[in-house]
């Protein structure tokens, strides 16, 4: 049986556990190909207006599974930790998703966890007992897929990026420091799904690394930290990826090594247009160098790349001190 | 005589600028770029040419704005770099201890806050180009009075009317109601460069610290009845410096100055690439759903860049040491 993962949204941060969890119970795990022109258009038509980019993009997703596979796992992900919740469009997703035509099922087993973290088995056993009838193999599966997303959340805490964590774990490449000539770092901060997919991001990361620049996300450091560095707020945010984002912004802020710091919202994210104001402020106020970029279907790469080499060029002359004239 | 030359293609305009090494401007041409931004560029390069003493010598050659890489490669520039470092490195050769600089342009606006004489923040606007000068461009054509005396006009006003600034579309319709309702010219005029200014403060300068001294630049400072709204809205007065409408070639410029200054020789072809056969033209990729358009420039039948490929393919294929994206 073959099950397709949508290569978009919560991919990026539970892919290597579904995979291991499919696979466990001899399913094979399919994802969708990269981003292309192509399936965002597709997202585009089918997606209905009020969504944010990202929610279009996975509809395009899905759609390139269409005919490839004989499930597409679509978990209607509602809160993924103790009193916080995911997007509301995430909530909706796979209803959204439904009413498109020529899709073969839907595995739409409900997340969530806002009340108590073990709430999470009983979307484990609903999607397991998809596959088999053995509780225990369902159990091993699940052991088995935990280790997997811990082993990628660690190389993603040693510094390595989603695809090259990825790499990683399917031996594709030999655990190496990726060699970066860099002369500066400079803190990204977005939504997984936003920063990590090229072709949405307009290849943000593999750009700011050309230019010298190591970069470094809200991925690379533990929850704890990241947790702290939230509660600062006066008030908890609702969201965990929102939390997420203005931990990392507000850790990397006070970091002397690091030299300043991109926003990255989709347009349309209500949520993003709150996080991005709120580091903005702790940026101005600490004097670090911040720059915020929205993605949209229209951008043309040649924006993104005057403001990404404008905003390197500062952070340089900052750091020099003086304009090098 | 030894200088520099800086060139900045913009949307609407084409400007060349010779430095001598002092780094006084001994000439400026400013040209319509009219969709044709080689040819301009030849045209400007052999007006240059006619101008300078014939024993002229050019140490170095500088590119900014939206056709930098075009223009990069056509002349063989040593430095090419984004209109935000430019017109920021220019604006602090010709106003020492400038703080804020604000930058109108044909298709975009951009708003650079500089502190102790380094680039501390900036912001270009959206998607939106409602406070930019093509809409100043369309409304005076509507009106049937030329650009230049825009401003003239604009200043007799004696109460400037209201009109909404957010979106061109509506300022429009809002001006022409105006109109019927029996306004006169200039305090409508008027009225238009404050809603140029609202919008342009409200959305480019959102949240930005503005202080003084001030400087207006690009092409739109030409106008007398903006630098009044500005004043007006900022309280601050506004410098235009002379050189305003080409303040990102003399920043190109200063740039080269810089490149050459490290590399020790310079790249540029000479005044001769006026009579060269430059062609430009682009082709559709098919190698993946992306479709890329691939843009390739040939002089005298060698393909001397590519660009536009997502996967380097194209642009890699020739060996070039500059890939733009």
């Amino acid at each position: 049986m073959r099950v397709g993962i949508p290569r978009a949204l919560l991919y990026y941060y539970y892919y290597p556990m579904w995979k291991v969890f499919f696979e466990e119970l001899g399913a094979e795990a399919v994802i969708s190909s990269q981003s292309t022109k192509g399936i965002l258009a597709q997202g585009l038509k089918h997606a209905v207006d009020e969504v944010c980019l990202p929610v279009k993009l996975s509809f395009g997703h899905v759609l390139d599974l269409a005919g490839k596979v004989d499930y597409i796992f679509l978990p209607r992900i509602v809160s993924v930790e103790h009193r916080k919740y995911i997007c509301p469009k995430f909530l909706g997703l796979p209803d959204m998703i439904r009413r498109l035509e020529g899709l073969p099922p839907l595995l739409d087993v409900e997340v969530d966890m806002y009340r108590k973290n073990w709430d999470l088995y009983q979307a484990i056993k609903e999607t397991g007992s998809f596959f088999t009838n053995s509780r225990l193999k369902i159990w091993m599966a699940y052991h088995r897929s935990v280790q997997a997303l811990h082993r990628y959340c660690r190389l993603l805490q040693l510094g390595l990026m989603p695809a090259e964590a990825l790499a990683v774990l399917e031996n594709k490449v030999k655990n190496e420091p990726l060699p970066y000539p860099a002369d500066l770092n400079v803190a990204v901060i977005g939504h997984p799904y936003n920063i990590y997919d090229p072709y949405i991001s307009m290849d943000l990361i593999r750009r700011l690394r050309a230019m010298g620049a190591n970069v470094f996300t809200a991925e690379h450091i533990p929850e704890k930290i990241l947790k702290s560095n939230a509660s600062r707020l006066p008030k908890k945010l609702f969201w965990t990826l929102g939390q997420r984002m203005i931990g990392a912004a507000f850790h990397y802020l006070e970091r002397p090594d690091v030299s300043g710091v991109v926003h990255v919202a989709a347009f349309a994210c209500g949520p993003d247009s709150m996080t991005g104001e709120l580091i903005e402020r702790h940026a101005r106020a600490r004097r670090v160098p911040y720059l915020n970029l929205t993605l949209d279907e229209h951008t043309g790469e040649a924006g993104v790349v005057t403001r990404l080499e404008a905003f390197l060029d500062m952070v340089r002359w900052k750091k020099a001190g003086a304009v090098g004239i | 005589m030894k200088g520099y030359l800086g060139i900045d293609v913009g949307s609407v305009s084409t400007n060349l600028v010779f430095l001598n090494e002092g780094g006084i401007i001994r000439e400026a041409i400013y040209l319509r770029t009219q969709g044709q931004p080689i040819a301009t560029v030849q045209k400007g390069l052999k007006e240059l040419a006619d101008r300078l003493p014939s024993t002229v010598k050019v140490r170095g050659a500088g590119a900014t704005g939206s056709g930098r890489h075009l223009t990069g490669v056509i002349v063989g520039a040593d430095a090419v770099k984004n209109e935000i470092t430019a017109h920021a490195v220019a604006a602090s050769l010709l106003v020492p201890g400038v703080r804020t600089i604000l930058e109108i342009g044909g298709q975009d606006s951009k708003i650079i806050i500089l502190r102790n004489g380094v680039v501390a923040d900036f912001a270009m606007n959206t998607v939106c180009a409602a406070g930019t000068g093509s809409f100043l461009d369309q409304q005076a054509a509507r009106l049937n009075i030329p650009i230049e005396s825009f401003g003239e006009i604009a200043l007799q006003a004696e109460s400037p009317v209201r009109i909404a600034g957010r979106c061109a579309v509506f300022a429009e319709s809002d001006m022409i109601h105006k109109q019927q309702m029996g306004c006169g010219l200039p305090d409508i005029l008027a009225g238009l460069c404050e809603a140029l200014v609202r919008n342009y403060l409200n959305n480019t300068g959102k949240g930005k610290e503005i202080l003084p001294p001030v400087v207006f630049q690009g092409g739109v400072a030409a106008n007398v009845g903006m630098i009044k709204a500005f004043e007006k809205a900022l309280g601050l007065p506004v410098q235009v410096p002379s050189y305003f409408d080409v303040m990102g070639a003399v920043g190109a410029a200063l740039l080269a100055r810089e490149a050459v200054a490290r590399s020790g020789i310079s790249r540029f072809k000479g005044f001769g690439v006026a009579d060269t056969g430059f062609k430009a033209g682009s082709f559709e990729c098919s190698g993946c759903a992306n479709l890329c358009e691939v843009v390739e420039i040939t002089e005298q039948e060698n393909i001397i860049a590519r660009w536009g490929d997502r996967c380097g393919k194209w642009s890699g294929a020739i060996g070039k040491e500059e890939k733009i994206s």
